[in-house]
């Protein structure tokens, strides 16, 4: 399955960027940027989900994993979150824990 | 369709099967998305606490009524009712707290109109159908809040 987790950083800011389906074949990619993200000590971790197209419960799994992980005092803001995976974060009842903008 | 290996890399080969079946029975993209997601999550189940390390093979086949579209999986790992791990999420966890096992399975659950399993000679029988106007789905959300 087509799954790219790309992160970068700078001013304080991690960015993990997900492109394609993310399934539980591909949600260790995920983890393992999370892992990375996490290393940085960034103040804020920014999800840029604007190229996902598919989330299953792995991939809320990470997000979870991402939001315990990460200082209280770090926010997370999910971005350009697309409708269909906005559905499935909304069906698990998630979508308060993180800052969500749709695409 | 053929029996497939029980294993992560196959979710891409049941996803393709279901969003072409959901494609056939002209089901629109907001219930094909859902159908998707229930499958994805069973076999994820199957593969993953079914099979587990052993490793094995499953079946799925599909089909569609007048009224409904249907994905149905085999598998002879140990008896595995999917339900037995169903638990709805505590909403009024402080978020840092939330245990997330049984996610999978609620999601599969609470995104198809119905389910059914079966244990018969020696094999799990899960059956997921989904309604084509999607009613019966949206009457549960709401009543769900």
């Amino acid at each position: 399955m087509a799954f790219i987790a790309t992160l970068s950083t700078g001013s304080g800011t991690a960015t993990i960027r997900l492109a394609g389906e993310l399934d539980a074949a591909t949600a260790p990619e995920f983890h393992d940027a999370i892992d990375d993200a996490v290393a940085t000590g960034a103040a804020r971790l920014v999800i840029d989900a604007s190229e996902l197209t598919y989330i299953a419960s792995a991939g809320l799994r990470a997000l979870v994993f991402a939001r315990q992980k990460v200082a209280e005092d770090v926010t997370i803001s999910l971005v350009g979150v697309t409708e269909p995976v906005l559905k499935v974060i909304k069906m698990a009842g998630l979508d308060h824990g993180f800052d969500i903008t749709g695409s | 369709m053929p029996r497939i290996p029980a294993s992560l890399s196959s979710l891409d080969q049941v996803a393709a099967y279901v969003l072409s079946l959901a494609e056939r029975a002209g089901l629109p993209p907001g219930l094909s998305d859902r159908l998707r997601l229930a499958a994805d999550e069973l076999a994820t189940n199957i593969v993953v606490h079914g099979y587990g390390e052993t490793g094995g093979e499953f079946a799925v086949e599909g089909g569609m009524d007048g009224e409904s579209v249907w994905v149905r999986f085999e598998d002879d790992a140990r008896p595995f009712d999917p339900r037995s791990g169903y638990r709805r999420p505590d909403y009024g966890l402080p978020f840092a707290q939330r245990r997330i096992g049984g996610l999978g399975v609620y999601l599969a659950l609470t995104a198809v109109d119905g389910f059914t399993y079966r244990r018969v000679a020696g094999r799990n029988i899960s059956t997921l159908r989904i309604l084509r106007d999607g009613a019966h789905q949206n009457d549960q959300r709401s009543r769900a809040g």
